[in-house]
């Protein structure tokens, strides 16, 4: 089972995309083959730059760094989401890839799960 | 494999839009919850189209309301889209 | 006509009862699955969906009691379910051993409900043959 994880949600505002990033991390530890897809809004998880102390809350772009450790596959970007929010695919806080969203990207994955 | 889609967000929900762009020519769409207010609107939605009965029962969308090209199903019906296939993304 | 396969289920919910659709779809949805000659393997409580696990929830005597009502069928068709340990912690659903270890007041769990981790999600995505997910609709 391949399984994609779709992050479609801004940080912080709400736990949504931190609990799907969760589920992503428990598939890996339990040797899973799972990658993530940011789009939308979820494109701002990878800026660089976060600094949530004033929130009291955990910075979710150094969260995001441990996903090479727990094993996921690969983080993927949609590019015009990148590129509505200003981003750059060279100036992320995690290596991405870059992709084109497309009902071919989404066959390419067994599960996909989408908070 | 085609896939079944279900989505369940109101059709202005960013959600809906990331759904569509998913979704194949050989794909079921099924509306569920607010998602049926769909089947009223002259939006041309993707794949082989399904709405809830009961979310459109609720919502007063009458059959004669609803698009031509839109298939009503009850719960078992749901659950036949499912035996038909594994690849099941719950928007 | 009959069914040529009965399949086995992961279904999981992740929006609450009295805030979002999802626990009665999913309930709709798991009443058709057994109609039809197929299994339901586990019932997966993730999110703000561990409060359709509190015994403590009291609706107005006019509307349905979500809580009572998955509990009996998850009873008479003896489905297990599991509520997600991180986000019944944080959302104050413990059973009596969580309420221990974090010497809390009181515990709330209903039965058949147990407290596990993602892992039972895992397995059961891995195991079934089929996974459902029923979000709230924000």
């Amino acid at each position: 089972m391949t399984a994609l994880v779709v992050i479609d949600r801004a940080p912080y505002g709400d736990w949504r995309g931190r609990e799907a990033v969760d589920m992503g991390f428990s598939l890996a530890a339990f040797d899973q083959p799972v990658s993530f897809l940011f789009t939308g809004p979820g494109v701002n998880w990878l800026r660089m730059g976060q600094d949530a102390t004033e929130l009291s809350q955990k910075n979710l772009a150094r969260q995001l760094g441990a996903a090479a450790i727990f094993g996921v596959e690969a983080l993927l970007v949609d590019h015009k989401a990148l590129a509505a929010y200003q981003l750059s695919v060279d100036t992320l806080s995690s290596p991405a890839q870059p992709v084109t969203v497309s009902p071919g990207l989404y066959g390419q994955y067994d599960h996909i799960l989408c908070l | 494999m085609p896939s079944l889609h279900i989505v369940n967000k109101a059709p202005d929900h960013a959600r809906f839009q990331t759904c569509l762009a998913a979704v194949a020519d050989e794909d079921t769409l099924l509306l569920t919850e607010n998602a049926v207010l769909a089947a009223v609107m002259a939006q041309g939605l993707p794949g082989t189209v399904f709405a809830l009965s009961a979310d459109l029962e609720a919502r007063g969308l009458a059959p004669a309301d609803i698009m031509a090209n839109i298939g009503r199903i009850d719960f078992a019906g749901f659950v036949s889209l499912t035996e038909a296939t594994s690849r099941i993304i719950s928007w | 006509m009959p069914k040529t396969t009965a399949l086995s289920f992961t279904l999981i919910i992740t929006g609450a009862p009295y805030v979002s659709q999802a626990p009665q779809t999913a309930l709709e949805f798991a009443r058709a699955v057994i109609a039809a000659g197929h299994r339901i393997d586990r019932v997966f409580l993730y999110g703000d969906a561990v409060h359709l696990a509190s015994t403590l929830a009291c609706a107005p005597s006019d509307e349905p009691q979500w809580t009572q009502i998955w509990s009996e069928f998850l009873e008479t068709h003896r489905v297990p379910a599991i509520v997600c340990i991180a986000s019944a912690l944080r959302r104050g659903v413990l059973d009596e051993k969580e309420q221990k270890r974090y010497q809390r007041p009181a515990h709330n769990l209903e039965p058949p409900f147990e407290i596990a981790g993602l892992g039972e999600w895992v397995e059961g995505t891995v195991s079934s043959d089929r996974t459902l997910y029923f979000h709230p609709t924000d």
